[in-house]
């Protein structure tokens, strides 16, 4: 009972997060509110017994990425008159919204129509290190060695859309 | 052994991308050496692939890689419409970039990451593989259509393909988790077992509909089709011609693969895909009549032809699944597609400054074979025999009349003819109306050579199926 009321607060908390991301005007207030997802996404992950993501959320997303993105901020030093006027945003919000109700009631229905399971308990390394590491390099390797790939092509694609281009013959 | 062979293409892929990254921070490597190295990998690839040849579908890696990657004939088929795509899309931009002075080494290397990136998507048998292959793919294309940083509308391309992606991504991913409780696995097969037991289960259905949006909006179906007209317009030439072609190649492969795990699976899409086909095809045609822009009426008539992919995608069946259909109709339309980008790429211009219809009056009198070759081109995606085009909506309007789909096979007859307006209105312009200008064209003579043998490879595609 009392992990489900913390799940309710934990999703109730990311929700709240992304909404304000979306919504501050300024992105520092933004990147604050991005925290507060991120850190209550860390705790869901730990409902779930989830170790080593529990950890790697809060020590890569909310502590090391975070950090970077509030970096870039103070270092462009964006003060609110620095930002473009937003004219009827409203307007956009509520076609939005009214665009995705659709979307939003089929997705309900879907997850209401789940069926109800009891809780099991895991075994006593689940989500370690270890376990995590069995799985990721067994039966999980071709996407870990693909992401590889990914994380090369974001790579060279930052360092040719914001370096300095040098030109070649 | 026959593992190692079957993914050789795509190690012989990646190893050119990172060979052409190490070489770009090398000062004395000009352009033409690596637009001829990014050549060589592509054709060395797609001989590879060929010289391979494959067989039924099967698991590659089984063990190692716990049957994450299929590898069969529809898969090649892909695989070398992708290679011949890059192979072109090299050629054109060559010749594009002694003009348009914004190049760099990086752009060749993005390009075969790209090709890395679709060809396992083409084989992916796995949710969590097809969306990492996914994003790998769609990375480096957003950074090729926002290469050209001085300009605007290319920076705006790439703004709105990266933001929609991102949507489209996280829709994919939402649904990857959906299909993921539905049957515990992210593996097709697994997939296939939940689709036969029990194909109204709400998670199944509402996983696969969120994967098809995903997948609809990589392919600018019908309702996310608005922002192919922009992207097309503010990308580079060559750059357009590989996103319409080796991009749609490999997502149409992903697209039906997934459909083809289970009859029933397919069977419960189909009212809705036969939907999607139709106004697809008629939302592109009466996009494309009204823009006086090529690029953009391209970009338009890349709509229909997703709108006849979608016909195919209706007409498979799940138990006899070949893509033979869909594989010949994407190399038809990408022969066609690759050649007149191909030509705009040289004709284009500095700055693409020309552009509309009008840009090319009279093109027929002062180039008569970049006019023949554009008219072969332009003959080909309307669908006039003997062209691939022609045969490839023969197929795909002759396999959806053996499902049983009468309406869409006469629909598809209509927007083929529907589609006549727009390309005969550039023949018409480039042949009975008199010259205003040279169309002189600096520059390395690759994009040419390339045209014309896309115009050759228009007919042998053609004329396959007959001959062989």
């Amino acid at each position: 009972m009392f992990a489900e009321w913390l799940f309710t607060a934990f999703a109730l908390l990311s929700i709240l997060g992304a909404i304000g991301l979306i919504l501050f005007r300024h992105p520092m207030h933004g990147a604050m509110s991005l925290v507060v997802t991120m850190v209550s996404l860390a705790g869901l992950y730990a409902l779930l017994s989830a170790r080593l993501i529990f950890v790697l959320q809060l020590i890569v997303y909310a502590g090391a990425i975070m950090s970077l993105i509030l970096f870039i901020i103070m270092f462009l030093n964006i003060q609110t008159r620095d930002l473009p006027e937003e004219k009827g945003r409203i307007l956009y919000l509520l076609g939005g919204i009214v665009l995705l109700v659709p979307v939003a009631s089929f997705l309900i229905k879907v997850v209401k129509s789940l069926p109800a399971t009891e809780a099991t308990i895991v075994g006593s390394g689940f989500g370690g290190v270890k376990e995590v590491g069995l799985v990721l390099f067994q039966d999980w390797l071709l996407p870990f060695e693909i992401v590889s790939l990914l994380l090369l092509v974001a790579l060279i694609g930052a360092v040719v859309l914001a370096g300095k281009r040098r030109f070649v013959k | 052994m026959h593992d190692f062979l079957t993914i050789l293409p795509l190690l012989i892929i990646v190893f050119g991308a990172v060979v052409l990254m190490l070489l770009a921070a090398f000062e004395k490597v000009s352009l033409t050496t690596a637009a001829g190295i990014s050549m060589g990998f592509f054709a060395a690839a797609f001989a590879a692939q060929l010289l391979a040849g494959c067989g039924p579908q099967r698991l590659v890696f089984e063990e190692i890689f716990n049957g994450m990657l299929v590898a069969g004939n529809f898969t090649m088929v892909a695989a070398l419409v992708i290679f011949a795509c890059g192979f072109f899309s090299t050629t054109s931009s060559h010749t594009y970039f002694q003009v348009n002075r914004f190049d760099g080494l990086e752009f060749y290397s993005l390009l075969l990451f790209a090709a890395a990136g679709m060809v396992l998507l083409t084989m992916a048998a796995e949710l969590i593989t097809a969306f990492i292959a996914l994003e790998v793919m769609s990375l480096a294309i957003y950074v090729l259509v926002g290469y050209d940083r001085n300009r605007v509308t290319a920076t705006e391309a790439l703004l709105k393909y990266l933001m929609l992606g991102a949507f489209a991504g996280a829709f994919f991913a939402m649904g990857t988790a959906l299909l993921y409780g539905a049957a515990g696995s992210t593996h097709f097969t697994a997939i296939a077992t939940v689709a036969a037991s029990e194909a109204g289960s709400p998670l199944l259905l509402g996983g696969a509909f969120l994967l098809f949006v995903a997948l609809l909006f990589k392919v600018a179906a019908f309702p996310f089709h608005a922002w192919v007209i922009d992207v097309y317009d503010g990308a580079a030439a060559p750059v357009t011609g590989f996103m319409a072609t080796a991009l749609k190649a490999a997502v149409f492969t992903l697209f039906a693969n997934i459909l083809a795990i289970h009859g029933a699976l397919h069977q419960g899409w189909v009212e809705i895909l036969f939907y999607l086909a139709v106004f697809t095809m008629f939302a592109g045609n009466l996009i494309a009549i009204g823009q006086n822009s090529l690029k953009r009426m391209l970009a338009a008539s890349g709509i229909v032809h997703t709108g006849y992919l979608l016909v195919g995608l209706v007409a498979i069946s799940a138990d006899t699944f070949t893509g033979a259909v869909i594989g010949y109709y994407l190399a038809a339309y990408a022969a066609g597609t690759l050649g007149i980008f191909a030509a705009l790429s040289y004709l284009g211009g500095e700055g693409e400054k020309r552009a509309t219809f009008a840009d090319f009056r009279g093109l027929a009198r002062v180039r008569p074979y970049s006019a023949a070759a554009i008219t072969i081109f332009l003959l080909s995606m309307a669908g006039i025999p003997p062209t691939a085009g022609f045969m490839g909506k023969f197929y795909i309007i002759t396999s959806a009349i053996e499902a049983g789909q009468i309406a869409l096979a006469v629909l598809a007859v209509v927007s083929s003819i529907l589609s006549m307006w727009y390309y005969l209105r550039l023949i018409v312009a480039m042949y009975f109306q008199p010259a205003e200008e040279t169309f002189a064209t600096t520059g390395s003579p690759w994009a040419g050579v390339g045209t014309i043998a896309l115009a050759v490879s228009v007919f042998a595609i053609g004329l396959y199926p007959i001959i062989v």
